[in-house]
C-alpha cells in the first residue's frame, strides 16, 4: 500500500540454443525487467561480450519499416483503431508473406503516380498564375515573341509613362496596380527601362506560349481539374485500403514489433560462444512463476536463480502496489516522480486528500454535477491509459465536490433550501444579500492553517520514517532529529502565538500562569521548543536554518484552500446577479419585446458566465490542490527519482499469442 | 482630512471606502509581483518543458511557486472586508 511492489534479482543462464525459447517465453509472461548488461567495468563478468541479434532480425526489421511506411501513407494509427478481431499470430505471419509485398507495392505506385500528378497539378497552377496578368492585354501571346530587333517588357508600374522612343505600349489601370506591356527597338532599351525605372516599373516574366491569353487559362485550367479528379480517385483508392486492411496492417506493426523486440533481446543479455547471461527484475511473488516456466520450456537446461538485492547501490525498479481506488492517483505522482524503492509511497494519500482539497476549493453541486457528467462522459472517447487515469481522478474530485457543496450549502452559486452545515461561503453579494446565513470567512481561514499544520506535520512524521529507513549511522540520527526540529519549531511558534493571542478554533493558553518578564508558561515552552528544533536543524545542516520562514508560509499557503474558493464563488455570485438580479427578473415582471431581448441576454450572460467559472475552478481546483502537494507536502519528505519498472513484453491487441 | 461636520455615517462609509481600496491595493499589487515573478520562470518552464516532455512536473511546480504571494494578498483583502 505505501510500499511499491517488492521486486527480485533475477539471474537467468542457459546455453545459448536456449536463447530462442527464452527469450520468447519471457517475452510471453511480460514480467521480466531486463538490466542491460554493459561491457565495460561489469564486475563478475570478465570475458562476456553483448549478445547478437536472433536470426531473422533484419528481415523483420525491414518488414516492420515497410508496414509503418505504408500506415503512414494510408495514415491508420493502432491508437485510432478499437481491436474488433485479433489475428493468430501464424495466421499473421503467413498473411505477412503473402499479402505484405503485393500491397506495398500497390500502395508504392499510388503513392508515386499522385506525387506525379501534384507535380503537374503545380505546374499548371503555374501557368494560370503567369498568364492572368496578360488577360488584359488584348494580344496573342505568340506575338510578344519571335522578334529579331524588338524587345518585349511586361510588369507593374506605379503610374502610366510615355516613353520618348517609338514603341508600342499597353497600358491597364488595375485597382493597386497598372500592368503595362510595352515592344521597343532593342537599341533604345536601356533608355526605355530608365524611364520605365522611374515609375517603380516590377518586371514580370512573358511567358512562352501562343493563343489568347484567355483561351490558354481555359485549357490550363481544364487539365488542372482533371489532374483534381485523378489525384481524388488515387485518394479514393488509399482510402479504400485503408478501410479494407487497416486491421491487418496495425495487427502486422504489433507482430513484428513484438518479433523485432525479441529478436534484438540478446543485444541486452551477456553472452560467451556456448552460453548466455540475463539479469533482471521480477516482482518476488511472481519468481517461482518465472524460474517453473523457464524449467519448463527449456527442459531443464538452465539456470535461475535469485541474487541478493543491495538496496543503497541497486537501482531496483519501482512499480506502485496500490489499491484499485488510488491507481489513477499514480498518474498524479509520476508527473512530479516516481518513488524510490525503499522510499514511502504517498499515491494513497494524495489520493485521499487530494479530492478533498479540490472539494474544499470547488464545493458547488452544480459545478461538481456537471464534472461529474464530462468526467463519465469523455471516458468514452479517450482511449490513452493516461487520460484515462486523469478522468478517475477528475471524477474523484468532482464527488467530493459535490459533497461539500451539500455541506456549503451552494448550486451554481445558489442557496441550497437549507443553511451551511459546516462554515458559510454566501457572501454578502447581490441577491444573497437578504436572507442569506453570512460568511464565516474566519473560522475558514483558521479552519484552512488546520489543515496545513496537519498535513505538514504528516509529511514530517513520514520524513522522519523515510530517513530512519533509509540512512544509516550518524547520518540516520541526525537527518530524523532534523525532521523532528523543523516539526518542534512550528509547534514551538504555534504555542507561543496560543499563549498570548486567543483565537476561535485555537486552543487558548493566555491563562497559564505567568512565569517571568511578563510571559506566561506557554511563551517559555513554546520558545524552548524553537531553540530546540533549530539546533537539531543545525546540526544536520547548518544552511537549512535560512530555510526557517518556510514554515510560516507554507502554513499560510494553505489559506489558498479558501481564498481561492470565495474566488470562485464571488464570480459565481456576481454572475447570478448580473445575469438574473439585472436582467432576467426586471423582464419577467413586465413582459414586453425589450423584456423578451432581455432575458435571452441574461441567459447568456449566465451560461458563459458559469462557464468560464467552471474552467477557472476546474484550473484552480485542481493546480492548487496538487500544488499544496507537489511544494507544501512532498519537500517535506519525498525524493522521488526512481527507475520505472518496465517489463520485457508487450500488451497485445490485435494479435494473440 | 477631518472634517468637523461629517456625520457619523459618512465617516462610517469612508472607512469602508478605505477598506476596500485597501483590499483591493492588496489583490492588485501582489497580483502584479506574482505575475512578475511567473513571467520569468514561466517562460523558462516552457523552454525547458519543450526539451523535454519529462520535467512538465517539476516546471509547473516552480511555476506555480510565486502564486503564494497573491494568495497572501487575497488573504489580506478578505481579512480587510469581512473580519
Amino acid at each position: 500500500m505505501f510500499k511499491p511492489e517488492q521486486m527480485s534479482r533475477l539471474l537467468i543462464a542457459a546455453s545459448r540454443d536456449q536463447m530462442g525459447p527464452v527469450v520468447a517465453e519471457l517475452y510471453r509472461r511480460k514480467l521480466f525487467h531486463v538490466e542491460e548488461f554493459v561491457e565495460a567495468g561489469s564486475e563478475g563478468y570478465e570475458g562476456f561480450k553483448i549478445g547478437t541479434p536472433l536470426s531473422g532480425a533484419n528481415e523483420k526489421s525491414t518488414d516492420l519499416i515497410k508496414v509503418r511506411a505504408i500506415e503512414n501513407t494510408v495514415s491508420v494509427h493502432a491508437d485510432d483503431i478499437a481491436s474488433v478481431k485479433t489475428f493468430k499470430q501464424a495466421e499473421i505471419a503467413a498473411k505477412i508473406e503473402r499479402e505484405l509485398p503485393a500491397l506495398e507495392r500497390e500502395v508504392e505506385e499510388l503513392t508515386a503516380r499522385r506525387s506525379q500528378l501534384d507535380t503537374r497539378l503545380k505546374e499548371c497552377e503555374q501557368k494560370i498564375a503567369e498568364i492572368t496578368p496578360f488577360v488584359a492585354v488584348p494580344v496573342d501571346l505568340d506575338l510578344y515573341h519571335g522578334y529579331k530587333g524588338f524587345t518585349a517588357l511586361a510588369g507593374y508600374v506605379s503610374r502610366e509613362v510615355i516613353l520618348s522612343v517609338p514603341n508600342e505600349l499597353y497600358f491597364s489601370k488595375g485597382k493597386e496596380k497598372n500592368f503595362l506591356v510595352v515592344i521597343v527597338p532593342n537599341d533604345q532599351k536601356s533608355e526605355v527601362e530608365r524611364a520605365l525605372a522611374e515609375a517603380a516599373f516590377q518586371s514580370v516574366a512573358i511567358p512562352v506560349e501562343s493563343g489568347s491569353p484567355t483561351t490558354r487559362i481555359e485549357f490550363y485550367r481544364s487539365q488542372a481539374t482533371t489532374l483534381g479528379s485523378e489525384i481524388a480517385e488515387i485518394n479514393e483508392k488509399l482510402t479504400g485500403i485503408r478501410t479494407k486492411h487497416a486491421e491487418f496492417l496495425v495487427a502486422c506493426e504489433e507482430f513484428l514489433k513484438a518479433e523485432v523486440e525479441q529478436t534484438e533481446a540478446p543485444l541486452r543479455f551477456a553472452t560467451t560462444k556456448q552460453m548466455f547471461v540475463a539479469e533482471g527484475w521480477v516482482p518476488s511473488e511472481n519468481v517461482d512463476e518465472v524460474s517453473n516456466a523457464l524449467t519448463q520450456v527449456t527442459g531443464g537446461k538452465i539456470y535461475v536463480t535469485t541474487l541478493p538485492i543491495d538496496l543503497e547501490h541497486d537501482a531496483v525498479p519501482v512499480e506502485y502496489n496500490n489499491p484499485d481506488f488510488s491507481k489513477p492517483t499514480q498518474m498524479l505522482i509520476d508527473l512530479y516522480s516516481r518513488p524510490k524503492y525503499t522510499e514511502l509511497d504517498p499515491t494513497l494519500l494524495v489520493a485521499i486528500v487530494f479530492p478533498i482539497f479540490f472539494g474544499l476549493i470547488l464545493g458547488d453541486v452544480g459545478y461538481g454535477l456537471i464534472l461529474l457528467a464530462m468526467a463519465l462522459g469523455l471516458r468514452k472517447f479517450v482511449t490513452g491509459e493516461e487520460g484515462r487515469q486523469l478522468l478517475a481522478v477528475l471524477r474523484n474530485a468532482s464527488i467530493m465536490s459535490i459533497i461539500f457543496g451539500l455541506l456549503f450549502s451552494e448550486f451554481l452559486g445558489f442557496e441550497l433550501p437549507w443553511n451551511p452545515i459546516i462554515f458559510s461561503r454566501h457572501l454578502p453579494i447581490g441577491t444573497t444579500e437578504a436572507g442569506g446565513a453570512g460568511s464565516a470567512i474566519p473560522a475558514l481561514l483558521i479552519m484552512s492553517i488546520w489543515i496545513g499544520i496537519l498535513h505538514i506535520s504528516l509529511g514530517r512524521v513520514i520524513g522522519m520514517y523515510d530517513h530512519a529507513k533509509q540512512d544509516h549511522g550518524e547520518h540516520r540520527t541526525k537527518a530524523v532529529m532534523a525532521n523532528f526540529g523543523w516539526l518542534a519549531v512550528m509547534w514551538g511558534i504555534l504555542v507561543a502565538i496560543w499563549s498570548n493571542v486567543t483565537m476561535p478554533y485555537m486552543p487558548d493558553l493566555t491563562k497559564l500562569p505567568i512565569v517571568a518578564v511578563g510571559f506566561n508558561l506557554g511563551t517559555y515552552i513554546g520558545g524552548a521548543l524553537i531553540i530546540f528544533g533549530v539546533l537539531c536543524i543545525a546540526r544536520d545542516s547548518v544552511l537549512e536554518v535560512i530555510e526557517l520562514p518556510t514554515i510560516i508560509s507554507h502554513v499560510l499557503s494553505y489559506a489558498r484552500l479558501v481564498a481561492v474558493g470565495l474566488s470562485s464563488v464571488a464570480i459565481a455570485m456576481v454572475i447570478n446577479y448580473i445575469a438574473i438580479g439585472m436582467f432576467i427578473s426586471p423582464a419577467l415582471k413586465e413582459l414586453s419585446l425589450v423584456g423578451i431581448v432581455m432575458i435571452i441576454v441574461g441567459v447568456v450572460i449566465f451560461i458563459a458566465g458559469h462557464t468560464l467559472n467552471l474552467a477557472l475552478g476546474l484550473l484552480g481546483g485542481g493546480l492548487h490542490s496538487i500544488r499544496l502537494h507537489y511544494v507544501e507536502f512532498f519537500t517535506k519528505f519525498y525524493k522521488g527519482g526512481g527507475r520505472k519498472y518496465i517489463p520485457f513484453g508487450m500488451k497485445r491487441r490485435f494479435t494473440e499469442d | 482630512m477631518v472634517d468637523v461636520n461629517m456625520t457619523l455615517e459618512m465617516v462610517q462609509a469612508s472607512q469602508m471606502g478605505m477598506k476596500a481600496l485597501g483590499a483591493g491595493l492588496a489583490v492588485g499589487l501582489t497580483g502584479i509581483g506574482t505575475g512578475v515573478a511567473e513571467m520569468a520562470i514561466g517562460s523558462a518552464a516552457v523552454g525547458a518543458t519543450a526539451e523535454n516532455k519529462e520535467i512538465f512536473g517539476l516546471a509547473l511546480l516552480f511555476t506555480v511557486i510565486p502564486e503564494t504571494i497573491v494568495i497572501f494578498g487575497l488573504v489580506v483583502g478578505l481579512l480587510l472586508l469581512f473580519v
